[in-house]
């Protein structure tokens, strides 16, 4: 703790030095936020920053690229970053999706400092200015303290954060709203202004801040949400011509909560259920596509025979209850798998391809994934596949043999680190793929027999004998 | 079958009987020769391949009987070539001469071969062999054999159960053997007389006995069908050529035996397919008269009267089916029912307790890959397979000492309970309760096995101590020795707070000590129904030399040393 304040106040240190030597040469410091506003929510172990910023060209020429700051350990937990300008006035506004990359300032002042550009869609002219909203979403980020707690203890976090925002530019007015889960805070440092009210801590607004300035800050809060993690999740759905889609899925869930420490008492655990084990969780509860077939739950030694289907028209809801209830640092592992019918994800596109249009994501609810791999199994004989995400990710093919393959199956890794819940979204998958490859293991299979009998027939026809 | 089970040894001594009895009965043959000679060699040769078995196919005394026989066979076929080459008389004085130095070095092989096998402590016979022969050997001897349920004789009911109608064919099909008795019926009497007897001292041998039964009973049906549709054919072509021969007596009797032969024809092929009760009736009213008129020659033949042939053989089919009924519904519900998720039906229909794998998921994910599971060996295959974790003690029942350890430490108390799983480097303790759903199969009910087990080996261990005037019992009424002892504590911990009195539904009293706390264990973990719970040993504290000096000098200096040094006597592994 103490250590890690310290370095940041070294880092506040370094910045304001080097200050002097950039200050004014840089290009994007031609921008100046005029208002800013924070809004931090902490209610479950997945951050929402929503960020508003509103930018004012106060620089001679127009620019297009605005640079969001952010310190290294914020960049180690950041999930995803995204930008949208706000048009219209009041009510009537619409958001236009801007493309945020992460970029190197070679000439920055602060060397550990990470840094984002958002690419606006028009120049921005000398002395226009225009709104953006930047949503950043951490996770991994709430420390639990104390580290190991007891079953009848409730969970307390501590929150890292600055009271001022971090940017390349001078900023005037600011304002940080953070909401807590609950009103038990423990702690919080204070920078007047400042005011907590219920569950919302408010800092500032604070004047006219030169860039790169920060004040630390930290919140010591209760946050008993489910921190429930799957370290690994391997999703592999397999493609069959003839009418179904195979998912099954394997998990490696943890609890990633303040460790458990001592005694699990399962009379206290059931008798006194509001106090007790009050981070624990025992249901998760998956969304699954609609129309979905033949689901099971099952883990290494058998099926879990706690789980229920609920199915409707729109979608499909699997409640499922691990074998038992998580506290802090258990981990359990199983798998889920489904059918759906092909005709609701596989279509053709115009140029005779075929594509696959599936959810990249973790049907279940609310969970940080930290290694997602999704395996989109082609039938065989398919070639030149292309996936088509919309967030980068890391890709390779691999091949699969199941009964009665030949050359093998396509497979499509895709792999992303540090998934949430708000990455859910459309893939799609395109290939190319001749109807008569779907007849091959049928015609081996009757040539097979074929041969066999034509063999029989002729061992029978034939007279080995030596003697006549 | 070397590979599968242990139980082979039933057959490699049956054969060799079999072997004997043709022999003693004069049925000795080449083709018996042939069969049995390379079955002795190849088969001890392949045994010895197995691991488990490896030198014991030719050290152990449950061996011997088919090498005994193996050489009987030879100087049986010797002596049939000699007969064969020399004349009567040559071979009158070859026998003498033979007969009386053969005799002389038999004696001495076999005072060899007993001085031998007596010299080893039990007789070259293992355990559970003995236990066959001596169907109390076990329960006197060794209690890790008699603790085992299948181990138990069966009651009558567990065979109507388990054989059924086959009880009532056995008998007949051991007649039917006898009527031509041939070499191959001769085993099959032999194969069932022997299984019988072993089932009938362990529920387990109910396997062996199945087949046998399957085979006689077959051979009883078969016979009976063959009687049947004997008589009724003979009875059919009986009455037609009787009516031809007699045709010239009675004109009037032909036309209508003719007419009743017609009749009972039909009715009795669509008896064949399905059994109508408009059938059954025609065939009553037809079959009186032809039978009355052929009585001579079925006295003769020894066949049976249509009527009561066809209706047997309804009722043998019906038999047949209503047994094939019972097998599917015995194999539903008794056979194929796991014993680790178990199942109740109540009113809101079925509810599943699962507690088994909630436990070992638990352990699996949740406990260092190299931690040790100490529970009754009961579980330790379970364990092992599901858990994936180490086991002190599992159903390999071979190491008869290390199992007693378990057992001696669950019915010590917990300092010395402790000192025991630490010196084995246990850090989980696993124990089944049923007390709270009423699962009747837990440790609390093992427990006596523990203690007889365990006092086997350290005879510290009573069983007098654990009884309250011959009573097993865990009430108020219990001694102290039981109250105080691991099994009871971990069974019981926190217990009372899930009702308030204590209430064990399994032994349908309130417990004795209700109030306790537990020093050197904590709970680790219970499952949804306590049917299982685990915990873990306490890392042993550090001495703080000052206070302990000053605080235990003068409370419990004078008690707690004799005990320590007890309590170290009685840890056999420290």
């Amino acid at each position: 703790m103490e250590a890690r304040i310290r370095a940041r106040v070294n880092l506040a240190l370094t910045f304001f030095a080097l200050l002097f030597f950039v200050a004014g040469s840089s290009p994007p410091r031609q921008f100046v936020i005029s208002n800013a506003e924070r809004r931090i929510d902490l209610s479950s172990h997945i951050i929402n920053v929503h960020l508003t910023l509103k930018v004012e060209n106060a620089g001679t020429r127009s620019a297009s690229e605005v640079v969001l700051a952010l310190t290294p350990t914020e960049v180690d937990h950041l999930a995803m970053v995204d930008a949208s300008a706000i048009k219209g006035k009041r009510k009537k506004t619409t958001s236009v999706r801007l493309e945020v990359k992460p970029t190197e300032l070679p000439d920055a002042p602060p060397i550990d400092t990470k840094y984002f550009t958002i690419y606006l869609a028009n120049p921005l002219n000398s002395g226009e200015s225009t709104t953006l909203e930047v949503l950043y979403v951490f996770t991994h980020f709430l420390e639990p303290f104390p580290a190991e707690i007891a079953q009848s203890e409730s969970q307390l976090v501590f929150y890292h954060d600055t009271a001022l925002i971090l940017s390349p530019y001078h900023i005037k007015q600011q304002t940080t709203f953070i909401k807590t889960p609950s009103t038990k805070v423990e702690s919080f440092i204070r920078m007047e202004p400042t005011n907590r009210v219920g569950t919302e801590i408010k800092y500032g607004p604070y004047e006219d801040r030169p860039p790169y300035s920060i004040s630390p800050i930290h919140v010591h809060f209760e946050n008993n949400s489910p921190f429930a993690v799957v370290e690994e999740l391997v999703q592999e759905i397999e493609i069959s011509h003839w009418g179904n889609i195979q998912v099954t899925e394997h998990y490696k869930l943890i609890h990633a909560g303040a460790r458990h420490k001592g005694v699990f008492s399962r009379v206290d655990y059931q008798s006194r259920q509001s106090s007790n084990g009050a981070s624990s969780f025992r249901y998760l509860l998956a969304r699954l596509p609609p129309r979905v077939h033949s689901v099971y739950y099952r883990d290494e030694i058998g099926n879990i025979s706690s789980s229920h289907l609920r199915t409707d028209s729109l979608k499909s809801e699997l409640q499922i209850e691990p074998r038992y209830p998580l506290f802090g640092g258990w981990k359990a592992t199983f798998v889920i798998g489904y059918g759906l019918p092909l005709q609701d994800f596989l279509f053709e596109s115009s140029d005779d391809k075929r594509y696959l249009n599936f959810t990249f994501g973790c049907p279940l609810i609310g969970m940080v994934v930290d290694k997602l791999t999704i395996k989109v199994v082609l039938p065989e004989g398919s070639t030149d596949p292309s996936p088509v995400v919309p967030f980068p990710v890391e890709h390779h093919l691999e091949a699969k043999y199941s009964s009665l393959d030949v050359v093998g199956r396509t497979v499509v890794v895709l792999e992303k680190k540090n998934f949430v819940p708000m990455h859910n979204s459309h893939f799609q998958v395109y290939y190319s793929f001749k109807p008569i490859f779907m007849l091959a293991e049928p015609l081996m299979l009757a040539s097979a027999f074929f041969m066999l009998f034509v063999a029989c027939v002729a061992y029978i026809h034939i007279d080995l004998s030596i003697r006549k | 079958m070397v590979c599968s089970w242990g139980g082979y040894t039933f057959i490699i001594n049956l054969i060799p009987m079999h072997v004997l009895l043709c022999i003693v009965t004069g049925r000795f043959s080449s083709r018996l020769y042939i069969a049995y000679a390379p079955l002795v060699v190849l088969g001890t040769l392949l045994a010895a391949l197995v691991p488990v078995v490896g030198f014991n196919a030719v050290m152990t005394s449950e061996h011997f009987a088919s090498f005994l026989v193996f050489i009987i066979i030879h100087v049986v076929a010797f002596v049939y070539y000699i007969k064969g080459i020399l004349s009567p008389k040559m071979f009158k004085v070859a026998v003498t001469l033979v007969v009386s130095v053969g005799l002389a070095v038999c004696c001495a092989v076999i005072a060899v071969l007993i001085a031998l096998v007596a010299s080893s402590p039990t007789k070259g016979w293992s355990g559970r062999s003995l236990s066959l022969l001596d169907p109390t050997y076990a329960s006197k001897y060794i209690p890790i054999i008699a603790s085992v349920s299948e181990h138990q004789p069966p009651t009558w009911p567990s065979y109507f159960m388990d054989i059924n109608v086959l009880a009532f064919l056995v008998p007949a099909g051991i007649i039917a053997c006898f009527l031509p008795l041939s070499d191959a019926s001769s085993f099959v009497v032999l194969y069932i007389a022997t299984s019988v007897y072993f089932s009938g001292v362990m529920v387990r041998l109910m396997l062996v006995l199945a087949p046998a039964a399957c085979i006689t009973s077959g051979i009883a049906l078969s016979q009976a069908f063959d009687v049947f549709t004997g008589s009724i054919k003979f009875q059919l072509t009986g009455a037609s050529s009787n009516t031809e021969v007699d045709a010239a007596e009675t004109s009037s009797s032909t036309a209508e035996s003719q007419t009743d032969a017609v009749k009972t024809e039909k009715p009795e092929e669509t008896a064949k397919n399905r059994p109508s009760r408009k059938s059954k009736k025609k065939e009553r009213e037809h079959g009186e008269k032809p039978s009355t008129e052929a009585k001579a020659e079925k006295k003769r033949l020894l066949a049976l009267p249509l009527e009561s042939s066809v209706i047997s053989l309804l009722l043998l089919v019906l038999l047949g089916a209503f047994y094939v009924v019972h097998c599917v519904w015995a194999a539903a519900e008794a056979y194929s029912a796991p014993s680790i998720v178990l199942t109740s039906r109540s009113h809101d229909g079925l509810h599943v307790f699962d507690d088994f794998r909630e436990a070992y998921a638990w352990l699996r994910h949740n406990t260092d890959v190299d931690d040790k599971v100490a529970s009754w060996w009961d579980y330790g295959y379970q364990t092992t397979a599901m858990a994936n974790r180490t086991v002190i003690v599992d159903n390999n029942t071979w190491n008869n000492t290390h199992i007693a350890t378990v057992g001696t430490a669950m019915s010590s108390p917990e300092r010395a309970a402790w000192e025991i799983f630490h010196s084995l480097d246990v850090k989980y303790v696993l124990v089944v309760f049923g007390g709270l759903v009423g699962y009747p199969s837990d440790d609390i009910n093992k427990f006596l096995w523990m203690v007889r087990i365990g006092g086997g080996v350290f005879p510290h261990i009573k069983e007098p101590d654990y009884l309250r005037d011959g009573q097993y019992r865990i009430d108020s009424q219990a001694t102290p020795t039981m109250l105080n002892c691991l099994m009871y504590k971990l069974s019981y911990y926190r217990f009372v707070e899930t009702d308030g009195k204590g209430f064990d539904r399994v032994r349908q009293t309130e417990i004795g000590k209700k109030y306790f706390k537990l020093t050197h264990f904590e709970e680790a973990f219970t499952t949804h129904h306590w049917m299982v719970r685990i915990y873990k040993l306490k890392p042993p504290k550090n001495r703080i030399r000052g206070k302990t000096k000053k605080s235990k000098s003068k409370t419990s200096s004078t008690t707690s040393s004799p005990k320590r040094s007890g309590t170290k006597k009685k840890n056999p592994w420290q």
